[in-house]
């Protein structure tokens, strides 16, 4: 084993070996949470009744379960669910992927259903007014104010997908925390500073974007007079 | 009421897809009726499962960004000898003998001893090397002993799923030992560094891979035990390839380098 490395070293390994992976399952499990939960929300505000059940069965079952045991059961409880990726490294990322994005549909589900049914229902009829299918009316009118009024809470689910993307260390995916775990292994001396650098790097991921999309858009929102107070 | 059956309904249904699910994908990954070897022959590489955490066994390297170890060279040994290359797939310890059950890997190469409730589930090959084990303290503790029922009372650490932890428990059923079983070799480590727990119970090399950053000693070593690679039963031809690699290590005597490279 070579010399011990430096604070920069430490840095830029964590990042170049664990953030591809982990954004990654942030991304994909967030952009097919984002599908299933507006599915979802919308089988919830405007389905029938059975549909309504559905989805709220779904959200509780969903809500109460660990992220860490979807992941066991996708990973090695189902390990024929992914067969058509050829390299075990893929099953192993689409397996994570699965779990955070049926979790996270869950959540980003009862986003939307606020966003949705904070948006005056006088809106939509509206769009009957003017001639507008029940579709038409939610497409043009409801939905594009519905999204907007969802960023600041799913902000938010960015920020837990991104930090709850690090149990995928456990079925040996190498992302940031897997990359700062293989160096206290390397180099145990280095142990705190390496989770204090791991940290920091969750951090600078996570502050930014809920910064931006939170607080900035809350306040836009508050301009534009949409949203509560 | 109504609603709350509905809702018992659509867990219980989740619960039996789910659980039908772990049923109906195992012929998906095992094809029947070709043996394992002729399967990763045609596939050109052959799937190890291994828990690269475990120098000087196996290891991520993180200066040179890959695996390396002595069951890794071995391995790349048994790769040659069939002809195809290693996948290496970095799997917890204790999540190793699961995934090779399932066909996620062919062969665990994890410094994985040879032990009786082990070859119940998976095939072991010849053993290819033999570890001691060791009990370990911080240098500067007081406690001695004699054998491993004198720890009754301590909290002793090992790795989970490991024979270090079976063997505890059997004596712990009768003398009472606190046992704080660890996922990974490096975090049982730190945690005896921070007197977390006062003693650890270990393969003899990881103590001295660990030994270069702690201060550790050794108060108690054990007979040395078998290792062995695994692969599931009934896949004879492969098994034989493994073996006649470890007979024919010991015999032309390359695994004595081997050795040499990795334990001194």
């Amino acid at each position: 084993m070579s010399e011990t490395p430096d604070l920069s070293t430490i840095f830029f390994y964590i990042i170049t070996r664990g953030l591809p992976n982990t954004l990654v399952l942030t991304i994909f499990g967030l952009v097919l949470g984002f599908l299933l939960g507006l599915a979802l929300s919308l089988m919830s505000v405007y389905g029938s009744i059975e549909l309504r059940w559905v989805a709220s069965g779904y959200e509780k079952l969903l809500r109460g379960i660990p992220i860490l045991i979807l992941i066991y059961i996708f990973r090695w409880g189902m390990p024929g669910l992914f067969w058509y990726f050829e390299s075990s490294l893929d099953r192993g990322l689409a397996s994570v992927v699965l779990a955070l994005a049926l979790r996270s549909g869950a959540y980003q589900s009862q986003i939307f259903r606020g966003a949705i049914l904070s948006v005056n229902p006088g809106q939509m009829d509206a769009g009957f007014a003017l001639g507008m299918t029940r579709f038409q009316a939610f497409r043009y009118i409801v939905m594009p104010q519905a999204l907007r009024l969802a960023v600041p809470g799913w902000s938010n689910e960015y920020a837990v997908v991104i930090k709850d993307s690090s149990f995928a260390l456990d079925v040996g995916i190498f992302e940031m925390t897997k990359a700062a775990n293989q160096l206290t292994v390397n180099f145990p001396q280095l142990l705190t500073m390496t989770m204090v650098v791991a940290a920091i790097i969750y951090f600078l991921f996570t502050f930014p974007v809920t910064k931006f999309f939170g607080d900035r858009q809350t306040k836009k929102l508050k301009d534009l007079g949409m949203g509560g107070n | 009421m109504k609603r709350e059956f509905a809702i018992l309904g659509l867990v219980v249904a989740l619960g039996v897809g789910l659980l039908g699910g772990w049923f109906i994908p195992s012929p998906i990954t095992t094809p029947e009726g070709e043996s394992l070897l002729s399967q990763i022959k045609t596939r050109g590489s052959i799937k190890v499962g291994t828990s690269a955490d475990y120098p000087p066994f196996e290891n991520y390297n993180v200066t040179l960004d890959l695996i390396e170890g002595f069951d890794i060279d071995v391995t790349e040994m048994i790769g040659d000898a069939i002809g195809v290359d290693v996948e290496w797939s970095d799997i917890p310890f204790d999540n190793l003998i699961g995934a090779c059950l399932s066909g996620e890997i062919d062969m665990i190469a994890a410094a994985m001893n040879y032990n009786a409730e082990r070859a119940l589930q998976l095939a072991p090959s010849s053993t290819y090397f033999a570890v001691s084990q060791a009990v370990i303290v911080k240098e500067s503790s007081l406690l001695t002993i004699t054998s491993l029922d004198n720890l009754t009372n301590y909290q002793v650490g090992v790795q989970s799923g490991t024979v270090m932890q079976e063997d505890l428990e059997a004596i712990g059923m009768t003398v009472g030992i606190n046992l704080t079983t660890f996922s990974r070799a490096d975090l049982l480590m730190a945690d005896l560094d921070i007197g977390g727990i006062d003693a650890a119970y270990v393969d003899e090399p990881i103590f001295a891979a660990f030994n270069r950053t702690y201060d550790f000693k050794i108060i108690l070593s054990t007979p040395s035990e078998p290792l062995a690679f695994w692969t599931r039963y009934g896949e004879p031809e492969l098994l034989y390839e493994i073996n006649n690699v470890i007979l024919d290590g010991y015999e032309s005597g390359w695994i004595y380098g081997t050795i040499t490279t990795w334990f001194g």
